[in-house]
């Protein structure tokens, strides 16, 4: 089976397989990363403005890299951007299934709250380390920060969190 | 506990946070809410949309990397070139040379001439497959029906 670098390859050349392939891998965990960074708004477009990137800078994609590092760092960069322009009122995902059962429609929402309440460099750093299992290290190259820094964020998130889980339940 | 479960990251979080470790944080109810947060998106529709709309952007570019080859094949292939021509005339300047001192002048003449538009064909030929192979898309390059 190609590696990822080697499908970035292929993409130079116009190969269509290859993006096929690469979408195929990477559509859960970029598509989830994306909607809990933006609380599922504009999930579609930041995914395809992802993507396109992807595509137009696969020449210059360092082989000695890991791929799924690079496309994330460029999610987090699309979705830094979109945090800066004005939010709209916090508001159910758009395409929230009408026939979801209202506890996990509740659940969801609370959830999508709770890392809401995160400031962004914790937010992300739960979202990269907690959701998508990436190696600290990782997740310090992806957001072009120490290691130390990353463990102190991912403190200061779990602290807040287990703050905000606590006063739930009061 | 599962090793790679998302609790079981909090939990090794914990173990090598000196200050996590001081302060015991309720890792389970902050998981268990944290996985109540299951995306309400269909990735594979998403990526079918997104394959279409980027196809014609993958095309755009293979060519504009295809004509970029063709250029640079076409621009290094030929720097040897004054070489060669320059070798060429002084190879037929002696072969003139030597038939002339056998043959009648036009004779040695005539079938100097000959020899040199041959290899002026040859030449041609040769640098016009250049590009032509250059351009020829290599076997791990394909499309796939929409």
């Amino acid at each position: 089976m190609a590696s990822d670098e080697n499908l970035v390859g292929r993409l130079v050349d116009g190969d269509e397989l290859a993006l096929r392939e690469l979408l195929r891998r990477y559509e859960r965990p970029l598509s989830h990363f994306i909607y809990r960074h933006t609380g599922g708004r504009d999930v579609e477009d930041l995914y395809q403005e992802t993507w396109l990137r992807v595509v137009r800078h696969a020449a210059r994609f360092d082989r000695n890299r890991r791929f799924s590092t690079w496309l994330f760092q460029i999610a987090v960069n699309l979705c830094r951007d979109w945090h800066r322009r004005p939010p709209p009122d916090p508001a159910l995902p758009p395409d929230s299934a009408a026939n979801d059962t209202r506890p996990a429609v509740e659940a969801r929402v609370d959830a999508l709250r709770l890392l809401s309440t995160l400031p962004e460099p914790q937010r992300e750093v739960v979202l990269l380390r907690y959701y998508q299992d990436l190696t600290e290290d990782e997740v310090a190259q992806i957001l072009d920060c120490p290691k130390g820094t990353v463990k102190s964020r991912l403190h200061n998130a779990l602290a807040r969190l287990a703050a905000a889980v606590r006063g739930q339940e009061q | 506990m599962d090793r790679d479960s998302p609790l079981a990251r909090l939990t090794a979080h914990t173990a090598d946070c000196a200050e996590c470790e001081k302060t015991p944080l309720p890792l389970e109810r902050i998981a268990a809410v944290l996985e109540a947060t299951v995306p309400a998106i269909d990735a594979a529709a998403l990526s079918r949309q997104t394959f279409v709309q980027l196809r014609s952007e993958l095309q755009r570019q293979s060519l504009a990397v295809g004509w970029r080859r063709i250029a640079i094949g076409v621009l290094l292939s030929l720097l040897p070139l004054p070489l060669v021509l320059a070798y060429n005339a002084y190879l037929l300047h002696a072969v003139y040379d030597l038939l002339s001192s056998l043959l009648p002048a036009a004779v040695a003449a005539y079938l100097v001439l000959s020899y040199a538009a041959f290899l002026l064909l040859l030449f041609a030929t040769t640098y016009a497959a250049i590009p032509l192979l250059m351009a020829h898309r290599p076997v791990g390059s394909r499309s796939v029906p929409a």
